[in-house]
């Protein structure tokens, strides 16, 4: 066991912190990956004892076990609610570097380049983790540092930049989930973009009778962070008469990647196309929750049905 | 290991809904307690038909099946000490019918409580059982425990919140038990039979629950003592007293330290406070019945006596007891709290003695062991908190368990309240059930013949879970 231990030597030290989570998975409610996929592989518990499986020999350092610790948007909720202290994202990254050692590298959520990348090197001053650098030849991820905030995929003008794995966070992945609840709920109005930290919404892994959501008048969709938020994602619900749109994000100097700033400008641009094509700026909105702020994130979201309500629909 | 028919496996629930790679394996080995094992599949199904479809398969080539909801369970339940197939319930999560002019809620097992409950609120009613683990822990799994919580001491444990239920049998036939009734006497209460059983008599597929109006009015109240002998005296006088507390727990000084710990609530620490909490739908009522207890706890020299109906400050205090249990961990850096002996129940008049009961077994065996709970119910928890490196620690840790439960035992208490038997308690289950485990072996027999479901479970568990059981820890030897 020992030369196994070795062998993770960065995330060696964890030993410890590994043994003392108790596994009690109160983990779950916070981590978009389980709510997506509903597998308890994909949640963060599943990582710890995942690492803990490495570290003592009983898991192999296969592709697929690699892949979990690489899959991960370290929005670090869970690491907030954890009250037994255990550093997750800390722990998910020490053990990224040694299976990079080994030459297993995800991709996980790991941000990856296409060949059309046109090596402008926007991305590489963009990244908020200095993940991204060009290696002599083309632009790289380094895949311990990556934490798939996704503000890449979003400077990119090529497109080039991308995230395989998005589990239901991706572009299309929200154009769909939000042009589906417009398409199905007749008294829909409204798609709510929201960053995993301004909605906080419980576990929710449970499913509604028909009669008691075919009322709804919005949806919200998680996207991850602010800074993922683009025109083409914000305009898409329009093209299936949505009424409006109103995206959710940190407050100023609370967003871990700087998404928030990104977003504000994105929603800015957005309103003065949406005047020039005499169309209420009015029905965008960008709001900012603390974490947590339930109460806040639900006012904000009635207030701007109500607005919608007096604007009525797009004629 | 016996070989999967994967591509069977596979016909039935759709590829997307199994799991046979080594490393997701590992990982539905474990749940919350200390045990590990490998089960051989994880498939979740998502209709009744796809489970009863999946027992006829194992049924047949003797395969284990072992139903698994939220993985929170903290006695081994899920864990697959003979391999197996997991069943992961957590795909059949849909609330099917709230029917308010009946008074009960039909559910799949998936369905996390307190999603149920959030459904429900809007209604002004609530599902009551509600264990600590409610944001995680399923419908489907409280009912194989028979979940209980905070609240069980005024409302009851999942026992007497399910009104009847859908079972798949070990040979895939589907039976239909209870009613929609509140009452019923038709026959043999098979669903309550079912409710406690750990998954070892059938599959549990769809439930009837009933639920009660959310009070109007909570008032909850502190009381610090000087001393665990104390508090455990007022428990006893307040449940003598005839009030009806809708909740009614006891933190002893370990507890509050781990608790002031993780969440800087700054609980005062003392040598153990009690909890109380009244409801009701009259405040007048509900003042009356905190009086009581507050009155009872000053006779027993209880101090920084208040109560609120401040729904902020109740939270407060709330959470603190909530978030206990993973809190623990954080109690000291270089020891780990497991669960192990952490839910007996003992008669009321016992509490006092029972809580320095605990500590002075951890003194003894020169461990760390806590007592805190639902002592409203007679339940009483402990937590063992030590270097899970250390073999000479799961020693003492096994020593000083065999002796709680003696000690449980030799005062008419129960092995375990609410957490159920698993793996981790059957020693002295079996002692205490020895003049009945003859019976329970013939049920067990009578709907699962071919010993399918969950084995090694309850009367099959080992005695000696150390040695018989791989432990999740990395122990020195």
């Amino acid at each position: 066991m020992e030369n196994i231990t070795k062998k993770f030597k960065h995330l060696e030290k964890w030993q410890g912190t590994l043994a003392s989570c108790i596994r009690c998975g109160y983990c779950y409610e916070h981590c978009p990956m389980f709510k997506h996929t509903g597998w308890e592989s994909d949640a963060p518990r599943a990582k710890i004892i995942t690492a803990f499986g490495l570290l003592s020999g009983q898991v192999e350092a296969s592709e697929s076990a690699a892949d979990k610790l690489f899959s991960c948007f370290y929005c670090k909720r869970c690491e907030a609610a954890c009250s037994s202290g255990v550093p997750l994202t800390q722990i998910f990254t020490d053990a990224k570097k040694d299976l990079v050692e080994m030459g297993l590298k995800g991709p996980g959520t790991t941000s990856i380049t296409t060949l059309n990348c046109a090596r402008c090197l926007i991305c590489v001053g963009a990244c908020p983790h200095e993940a991204r650098f060009y290696d002599g030849n083309a632009i790289a991820t380094d895949p311990a540092k990556c934490q798939a905030c996704g503000i890449c995929l979003e400077v990119c003008p090529a497109r080039a930049a991308k995230i395989e794995n998005n589990f239901g966070t991706g572009r299309d992945e929200l154009i769909e989930k939000a042009s589906a609840f417009l398409n199905t709920h007749k008294a829909s109005k409204a798609i709510i973009f929201a960053c995993n930290w301004s909605y906080y919404p419980g576990l929710m892994a449970s499913v509604l009778p028909e009669s008691e959501t075919k009322e709804k008048n919005y949806e919200i969709l998680v996207n991850m962070c602010g800074g993922r938020l683009d025109p083409q994602l914000l305009m898409a619900p329009f093209l299936h008469n949505a009424w409006g749109i109103m995206a959710a994000v940190c407050p100023d100097g609370e967003c871990q990647h700087e998404g928030n700033l990104k977003a504000k400008k994105i929603i800015k641009t957005l309103c003065n196309t949406l005047k020039s094509i005499d169309i209420n700026p009015e029905r965008v909105r960008l709001v900012q929750i603390p974490a947590g702020d339930k109460t806040l994130f639900q006012a904000e979201i009635d207030t701007f049905v109500d607005r919608l309500n007096k604007l009525g629909p797009i004629r | 290991m016996k070989k999967i028919d994967e591509p069977r496996l596979r016909d039935i629930v759709g590829e997307r809904n199994i799991k046979t790679d080594p490393s997701d394996l590992y990982i539905y080995g474990s749940d919350s307690s200390v045990h590990h094992a490998m089960p051989w599949a994880v498939v979740k199904p998502e209709t009744i038909l796809q489970v009863q479809r999946i027992m006829k398969y194992a049924n047949e080539e003797l395969i284990p099946v072992i139903a698994r909801g939220g993985g929170s369970g903290m006695c081994g339940q899920t864990v697959p000490v003979q391999g197996g197939i997991i069943l992961d319930m957590k795909g059949m999560n849909k609330i099917l019918e709230i029917n308010l002019e009946d008074v009960y809620c039909r559910v799949e097992p998936g369905v996390i409580d307190d999603d149920l409950n959030l459904a429900l609120k809007q209604y002004g009613v609530f599902y009551p059982p509600t264990p600590a683990s409610s944001r995680i822990a399923t419908i489907g799994g409280e009912i194989a425990n028979n979940a209980s919580g905070v609240r069980s001491v005024k409302y009851g444990a999942t026992r007497d919140a399910v009104l009847g239920m859908k079972v798949v049998l070990p040979d895939g036939e589907l039976v239909s038990l209870g009613a929609h009734t509140r009452v019923e006497a038709s026959g043999y209460q098979l669903h309550k039979l079912m409710v406690g059983s750990e998954g070892t008599l059938g599959v549990v597929v769809e439930a009837i629950l009933s639920f009660v109006p959310i009070p109007e009015f909570r008032c909850m109240g502190v009381a610090n003592f000087d001393s665990l002998n104390d508090a455990g005296h007022a428990i006893g006088s307040i449940m003598a007293s005839g009030a009806i507390p809708s909740m009614l727990e006891l933190v002893d000084s370990v507890a509050i330290k781990a608790v002031n710990k993780t969440m800087d609530l700054g609980l005062k620490e003392v040598a153990a406070a009690l909890i109380f909490e009244a409801d009701g739908m009259v405040k007048e009522a509900v003042d009356y019945e905190i009086n009581k207890m507050k009155k009872i706890c000053e006779k027993h020299n209880g101090q920084d006596i208040h109560a609120s109906y401040d729904p902020k400050e109740r939270e407060k205090i709330f959470m603190g007891r909530k978030k206990l249990f993973p809190a623990l961990s954080k109690y000291d850096d270089n020891l780990a709290s497991t669960a192990l002996a952490d839910d007996m129940a003992v008669p009321y008049s016992k509490m006092a003695e029972m809580a320095g009961k605990i500590h002075e077994i951890a003194r003894e065996n020169n461990i760390v062991m806590t007592a805190y709970g639902h002592c409203g119910s007679g339940c009483m928890h402990t937590k063992i908190l030590m270097d899970t490196k250390r073999k000479d620690q799961w020693d003492s840790a096994k020593k000083a368990i065999t002796q709680v439960y003696e000690y449980v035992r030799s005062v008419n208490g129960t092995t375990s309240a609410e957490h159920g038997i698993g793996l981790s308690k059957a020693e002295s289950f079996k002692i205490e059930k020895a003049d009945s485990l003859g019976l329970l072996t013939s049920i067990k027999k009578a709907l699962d013949p071919n010993n399918i479901l969950n084995p090694g479970k309850l009367m099959q568990a080992p005695e000696n879970w150390i040695t018989a059981t791989n432990l999740r820890y990395s122990v020195n030897s």
